[in-house]
């Protein structure tokens, strides 16, 4: 019974090797040549920006949380307008396995994984990329998104005035 | 004792313990947000709902769904928990807490360790259906500690119920009414109470974060381990949490027998002194930064050429209140090693015999502060609970809110949480009374003085659970002895009464247990004098800042061949000494205190000492150089850097188990769990011998008793170098009791002279009326020309006007 299977298992993969022998070989003459990754490749990570020009990324720590190999930290801080933002952030990129993780654990849309896959230094150091390295001036996948017209601590927008807020209440009134 | 049937589990429960406890024995635990152990049920959250499919057998019959938390189990109540009904109801009111809340997790210091947030999820709710606008409030300035954000408020009140009800605090609360139901103070204005900080720990949701920590860190990142509070003597239960180096937050830890559920806002806010960027971090030969081996090679040979010229005598050892008890241990293991009988465990003369008489005496009548919350009837007699042991005066609180009553005999103004007879008394009356309650002889007081104190008298007989609570900086060490031997006086077969004494370090009951050979800080410092004693060795003790009287201390110490110090914080001791050792933080190290009532209590270390990374990238990325070696690193344990000055290795728990086999008092020591309730010693210390008699009052026509008294933010040595609590030091100011403003022609506000023999200070007088008259009440502030006066004290000092 098993005969038919195992003759099969033999004659196939010659008949595979033969019929790949008349196709256009795949190999691309890189660097010369370069393949265009589609726009959701998992490669270099960026950190964006939103519509009006801040930086997104409000370092609530999800993403080093989520980071599987541990090699995001960063530091909050609070700006005077009571925006919070990364003192600093850094990506050791020599750990990094561009799993993708980080991007989607934010909330915010700012940290996206990029098609950049070019990429590659002589020394570990180089591979560290602070803040500076990562901010890029554009969305990313996403130009419109902007946390804190959502968020309720209102830096943004002024108090109760987001799409979804009513104004804030008058606590003082007896009226029902 | 019911027995209810929940999920067709059984469980046996004492009586008047609410179902949701009930099932929270079994393991079942129910959502809830407004039911808090230490503030009880209110049913405000709606969330803890069951199905009762049985009612009890006898009461009222229960049916149907209802609040867990509102429901007391009775015998043969069947409950379930995983009925339809009360899950789809519990789902629902978490999606009906969710319909206003603001989307602010990645922004919200709470997320991480936020109820609503595991509420949330555990509910399965994700997408908000409800499409209508979401309420929202204008936020207040709370002050300094506290972040306000009251959009994300669930209703639950737990903030009030811990504010006002727990804490006596009276500024703050709840407005509004209908749908805008708001948190907060009555008038825009910083948090008035000390314990402000528990409703950062009360709200389940970010409400309320603690400000000092903003935007700095979350719970999943930081290092955190149960630790002690080493702020005072009462030992609370914390949770200090590091990271990157840095402390950066504390949080109440829970211990039933000390603190219960609730911190100081000293304890919870004085950690800035780990972060400090001028904290000495290297041993130090004079100037020059040494390693470890250098240091200890040179004082062990420095201390042995002393030794070799004037015998073993010639060198002393100090330890302090603010050191484990391990770390006093081996310093007097290293005394010992060196043949040297000079060693004393605090430097303040009067404060070590109050506390080692208190360790001798108090024995059974020491009450903890979980049975002073239970007692229902205290007399403070020269205790300031508020500043000298803050959580004493919610302890006593609770004890007043449960229906009990106090009174307070004490020369000062004394704030207090709660409502107690005040009888305002001299300090040098406070051990006459304390005898005179004793023998019930009130003939050498002043009519109304006698009522008050037959009163007083009349009600600690009544009372079933009494404690009497001393202060052990205005009684002082015979003051101490009388409290404790009225407690005595008072005690019948029936029912015993209490004592507790409020004494000056975390540490202070465990060195007093240790120095029972020791002949004192007083004859120490006059060795000192008469050159007889050639080196000092300080482990955490600051002898310039801290004798009562600084000039004396100034002096003995200039004479001294070798000043040698271990200490974590930069004082003066330690800036001038000629050998330095630093050592470890207490959240850095792990170590044991005995509190004020003779607990043995173990913490263990929360994060490793380094020059924290905030410093070393001066506020940006860290830098970006890579080495084997944490910068800043080098502190030790007191404790180990004592032993290896002996040329010992020893771990803790070597040094545990040695300490427990060699002192019978310290039995189990080496058993005990670090977060857990502690042990009481067993068994008592040694008196010391008497203190020098009290100066007569006045001594000079026309002079005033001056009263140094502790203070909250101010006093504390490790506090006092926490830069967190800057914004709230208190005041500079003195006060005055009302006739003698008049007699001396002072207004209240008033800037005059304070004239005394340690020197002038230019002082502002606050009239009182609600103290004992000829007294000048000083703060102990630790900052420029106040920080000469010292607890302990008795002197005199005039008041003179400006220009007068
Ligand atoms: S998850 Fe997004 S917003 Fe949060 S820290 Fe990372 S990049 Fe910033
Ligand atoms: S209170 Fe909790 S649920 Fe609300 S924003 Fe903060 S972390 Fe999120
Ligand atoms: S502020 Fe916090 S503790 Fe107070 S009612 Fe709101 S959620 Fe509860
Ligand atoms: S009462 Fe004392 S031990 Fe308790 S938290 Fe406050 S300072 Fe710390
Ligand atoms: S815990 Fe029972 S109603 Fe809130």
């Amino acid at each position: 019974m098993n005969v038919w299977r195992d003759i099969k298992g033999t004659v196939q993969p010659f008949w595979v090797t033969l019929r790949n022998m008349f196709r256009r070989p795949v190999t691309i003459q890189y660097p010369e040549e370069k393949r265009v990754p589609p726009p959701r490749y998992r490669a270099r990570i960026i950190l964006t920006r939103d519509p009006d020009g801040g930086e997104r990324c409000v370092a609530c720590y999800l993403c080093s949380a989520a980071c599987p190999v541990d090699c995001i930290s960063m530091q909050s801080a609070e700006a005077p307008d009571g925006r919070r933002y990364a003192a600093w952030f850094r990506i050791n990129f020599s750990r990094c396995i561009y799993c993708g993780l980080c991007a989607e654990a934010c909330p915010t849309w700012a940290i996206q994984m990029s098609p950049d896959y070019e990429f590659s230094k002589y020394a570990t150091l180089d591979m560290v990329y602070e803040k500076e390295d990562l901010l890029v001036d554009h969305g990313g996948k996403d130009n419109e998104y902007n946390y804190y017209r959502h968020a309720g601590i209102g830096v943004v927008n002024p108090r109760g005035g987001n799409e979804d807020e009513a104004p804030p209440v008058d606590v003082r009134t007896n009226l029902p | 004792m019911p027995t209810i049937t929940i999920d067709n589990q059984r469980v046996t429960v004492p009586e008047g313990t609410n179902v949701l406890e009930a099932a929270k024995k079994l393991g079942i635990v129910i959502p809830h947000f407004c039911y808090h152990e230490a503030l009880g049920a209110v049913g405000a959250c709606r969330l803890c709902a069951m199905t009762f499919l049985e009612g009890s057998d006898k009461g009222p019959k229960l049916k149907g769904v209802h609040m867990s938390c509102m429901v007391t189990a009775r015998d043969g109540m069947v409950v379930s928990t995983l009925d339809e009904e009360s899950a789809d109801l519990r789902r629902h009111v978490i999606e009906w807490l969710m319909m206003n809340h603001p989307h602010d997790c990645p922004v919200c210091d709470e997320g991480g360790e936020c109820q609503l947030q595991d509420m949330t999820v555990a509910g399965g709710h994700g997408i908000r259906r409800y499409r209508g606008l979401k309420k929202t409030y204008v936020n207040q300035d709370l002050g300094p500690f506290i972040s306000h954000e009251m959009n994300r408020c669930i209703q639950c009140y737990r903030c009030v119920r811990t504010y006002q009800d727990y804490c006596g605090g009276t500024d703050f609360g709840v407005l509004g009414c209908n749908q805008r139901i708001y948190f907060g103070r009555f008038r825009d204005g910083t948090l008035q109470s000390p314990f402000s900080g528990n409703i950062v720990d009360a709200c389940p949701t970010g409400v309320f974060t603690d400000r000092t920590y903003r935007f700095r860190a979350r719970p999943w990142d930081l290092e955190e381990a149960p630790s002690v509070c080493p702020h005072c003597s009462l030992g609370c239960a914390v949770i200090p949490g590091a990271r990157y180096r840095e402390l950066q937050r504390v949080r109440a830890g829970v211990n039933a027998k000390t603190n219960g559920f609730f911190i100081c806002d000293q304890g919870r806010f004085g950690y800035g002194h780990a972060n400090r960027p001028d904290r000495p971090r290297s041993p130090r030969l004079g100037e020059r930064e040494v390693s470890w081996p250098e240091a200890l090679g040179a004082l062990r040979r420095e201390l042995e050429i002393i030794i070799a010229e004037h015998g073993s005598q010639a060198v002393a050892f100090l330890g302090s209140s603010r050191a484990s008890l391990e770390s006093n241990a081996q310093l007097l293991e290293l005394a010992r090693f060196f043949g040297s009988e000079n060693f004393a465990l605090e430097i303040d003369p009067e404060r070590d015999r109050a506390a080692r008489t208190t360790a001798a005496l108090l024995g059974e009548c020491a009450r903890s502060q979980e049975e002073v919350r239970r007692s229902d009837f205290v007399l403070l007699v020269g205790a300031d609970p508020l500043n000298e042991g803050p959580m004493m005066a919610l302890a006593v609180r609770q004890a007043v809110r449960a229906g009990g009553s106090a009174a307070l005999i004490d020369p000062r103004p004394v704030e207090l949480p709660f409502a107690a007879t005040h009888l305002p008394l001299s300090p040098q009356n406070l051990p006459e009374v304390l005898k005179a309650l004793a023998e019930e002889r009130f003939e050498r007081f002043s009519a109304r003085e006698r009522t008050v104190l037959a009163g007083i008298s009349a009600r600690i007989k009544e009372a079933k659970r009494p404690v009497l609570i001393g202060g052990g900086n205005l009684l002082g060490s015979s003051g101490a002895q009388l409290l404790i031997e009225a407690a005595r006086a008072f005690s019948r077969g029936d029912r015993a009464c209490g004592a507790a004494l409020l004494l000056a370090g975390p540490n202070s009951f465990g060195s007093a247990l240790l120095a029972a050979q020791s002949p004192g800080p007083d004859r120490l410092l006059a060795q000192m004098q008469e050159g007889r004693i050639r080196a000092l060795l300080c482990l955490e003790s600051d002898p310039f800042a801290d004798h009562p009287e600084p000039g004396r201390a100034r002096m003995a110490l200039s004479r001294l061949k070798l000043l040698a110090a271990l200490d974590y914080l930069p004082t003066e001791t330690a800036r001038r000494c000629d050998i330095f050792l630093p050592t470890t933080a207490p959240a850095e190290s792990a170590g044991t205190y005995v509190n004020f009532e003779g607990r043995m209590l173990p913490f263990g270390s929360v994060f490793d000492p380094g020059v924290p990374i905030q410093i070393t990238g001066g506020g940006d990325h860290p830098p970006r150089s890579f080495e084997a070696h944490t910068p800043g690193s080098l502190p030790r344990p007191a404790w180990a850097a004592l032993a290896a000055l002996r040329g010992d290795s020893l771990s803790l728990a070597h040094i545990r188990r040695n300490l427990q086999r060699s002192d019978a008092r310290f039995a189990g020591l080496a058993e005990l769990e670090e977060g857990g309730e502690g042990r009481r010693v067993n068994g008592a210390g040694q008196m010391p011998g008497h203190g020098p008699e009290l100066p007569k009052h006045p001594s000079a026509e026309g002079a005033l008793r001056l009263v140094v008294t502790e203070c909250l933010f101010g006093s504390e040595t490790i506090a006092s170098f926490s830069p967190v609590l800057d914004p709230v030091r208190p005041a500079p100011v003195v006060r005055l009791h009302v006739e003698d403003g008049v007699r001396l022609g002072i207004h209240d506000g008033e800037k005059v002279r304070l004239r005394t023999e340690l020197g002038d200070l230019a002082v502002e007088v606050r009239l009182c009326e609600a103290m004992a008259p000829g007294i000048v009440v000083l703060p102990r502030l630790r900052q420029g020309e106040w920080e000469i006066f010292v607890p302990g004290v008795h002197r005199d000092c005039i008041l003179q006007k400006e220009g007068g």
